[in-house]
């Protein structure tokens, strides 16, 4: 294996297939980053529409709980193809990149909804009743009170959640996105050897998701710090 | 919008799809008994061991936990042939699995192992047990109630990633979901109907191990 990792590691790492991998591991961030950035937007307006009391909101509490726990059940990859598959359903003629941001944003919302929903819950409930004695309303509550409390609670998981996602966008390589696990697919096709793609693909992901688990890890430590 | 949803063509897949379900199970539980193995060995070697060991151990757990499940068992089935090492999809899914869930498991578990008080060890210790018996009498039975609920959200996340083994041709839920879509080409039927054996089969595995988390470890666990 060895000789033969040595004699292909000058091909290999070319001018071209570099730009090549560059671009695939550019998109796995893309992928991964766009959909929890969605996620985040999105997953917090499902939070709050959960947490917010009145009848007339009831089905649509419902609903939304129903599709969060839906889609914490559901394996990425069958996400995937239903996403696919629903697209062409609806008649939508959408690249394949937006297919599987669609799906990691689905994905992510439903992961960060419940992660804002706890952070949210982290609060102590004195402060949602002190917030009520003072006449303000549910958004005000959240704008002056409970956000600034609670987000130094939801960073860090979501934070997490990002760098779980930078590893699961791998099977976006199955409906035909170029990201990083599809340019091994595609490179190993061409002839280099298993070994020497595939160790350099997950050495890639590894450079890509190291220092930002680092730096969620450093994150988690100074806010837990400054948060009393 | 010109497509008419046919769910009648599909359900008499049913049966097919919930033998692949139960495949993913036994995946999921081998996996999961594997890592928990490699992780009770990774914890106390990374507590009770020496630098080296701790080392070592600690550059497989960030190893295996910042790269891609699907890459590690991609290396795994096509890499390894390059050294004599042959497997079949059933055995390089499940052997990929477990190496990353020990990876994950060795974390939490190590959790676990921080819990423990001092003193309770050197009393241990004291009473003459070795290694094992000061694990298997001491530790674990008072981290079970901190660990358990972790413990089952991971094996719920890892019935979820055996659907990365129907990229290997292994007939499990989603690969027979790949099947019966080649058949009947009623691909969102098909997807939809797979999905929703996912949530029921892991909706009964949360409700399992959250009445035995309940009962037995005296853990607090939401039980749906």
């Amino acid at each position: 294996m060895w000789e033969r990792i040595v004699e292909e590691a000058p091909r290999f790492f070319g001018y071209y297939n570099l730009i090549f991998l560059l671009k695939a591991m550019g998109v796995t961030f893309a992928l991964s980053a766009g959909g929890c950035v969605v996620g985040l937007v999105l997953g917090f307006g499902v939070a709050v529409v959960r947490r917010a009391d009145g009848a007339w909101l009831a089905p649509l509490r419902w609903l939304l709980t129903l599709l969060v726990e839906a889609f914490r059940r559901i394996p990425f990859l069958v996400t995937l193809m239903l996403v696919f598959f629903g697209f062409q359903v609806l008649n939508l003629d959408l690249s394949i990149f937006s297919v599987a941001l669609v799906s990691v944003c689905l994905i992510a919302t439903a992961f960060i909804a419940e992660i804002v929903r706890s952070g949210l819950d982290s609060v102590h409930h004195n402060q949602w009743d002190t917030a009520m004695a003072m006449n303000f309303s549910y958004l005000q509550t959240l704008r002056y009170v409970i956000v600034p409390q609670a987000w130094k609670v939801i960073l860090p998981p979501v934070f997490s959640f990002f760098i779980l996602f930078i590893k699961d966008t791998a099977l976006a390589s199955q409906i035909g996105v170029v990201e990083l696990t599809y340019a091994g697919k595609v490179l190993n096709n061409r002839g280099f050897s298993a070994a020497l793609v595939f160790g350099s693909i997950l050495l890639l992901y590894f450079i890509l998701s190291y220092p930002l688990a680092r730096f969620g890890a450093w994150l988690e430590q100074r806010l837990a710090a400054t948060r009393d | 919008m010109n497509y008419t949803l046919q769910f009648g063509q599909v359900t008499g897949y049913l049966p097919y799809l919930a033998a692949g379900a139960w495949l993913s199970l036994q995946i999921a539980f081998l996996a999961f008994c594997g890592g928990m193995v490699l992780g009770l060995l990774g914890a106390m070697g990374r507590s009770f061991g020496g630098v080296w060991l701790d080392r070592l151990i600690r550059a497989y757990v960030v190893f295996f936990t910042n790269t891609p499940q699907l890459v590690q068992i991609y290396f795994i089935f096509f890499a390894l042939p390059d050294v004599g090492i042959l497997l079949s999809p059933y055995q390089a899914v499940l052997l990929g699995m477990t190496l990353n869930a020990g990876a994950y498991l060795t974390e939490i578990q190590r959790a676990g192992f921080l819990s423990v008080h001092r003193n309770e060890m050197e009393a241990a210790e004291t009473l003459g047990m070795n290694l094992w018996q000061r694990v298997r009498y001491v530790v674990l039975p008072h981290i079970m109630r901190v660990l358990f609920p972790p413990l089952s959200n991971q094996y719920i996340l890892m019935t979820l990633g055996t659907s990365m083994a129907a990229i290997f041709g292994v007939e499990e839920l989603t690969g027979r979901a790949f099947n019966v879509n080649a058949e009947t080409f009623r691909s969102i039927e098909v997807f939809s109907l797979t999905a929703g054996l996912y949530i029921v089969v892991t909706l009964i595995a949360t409700l399992i191990l959250g009445l035995v988390g309940r009962y037995w470890f005296r853990a607090r666990m939401r039980l749906v």
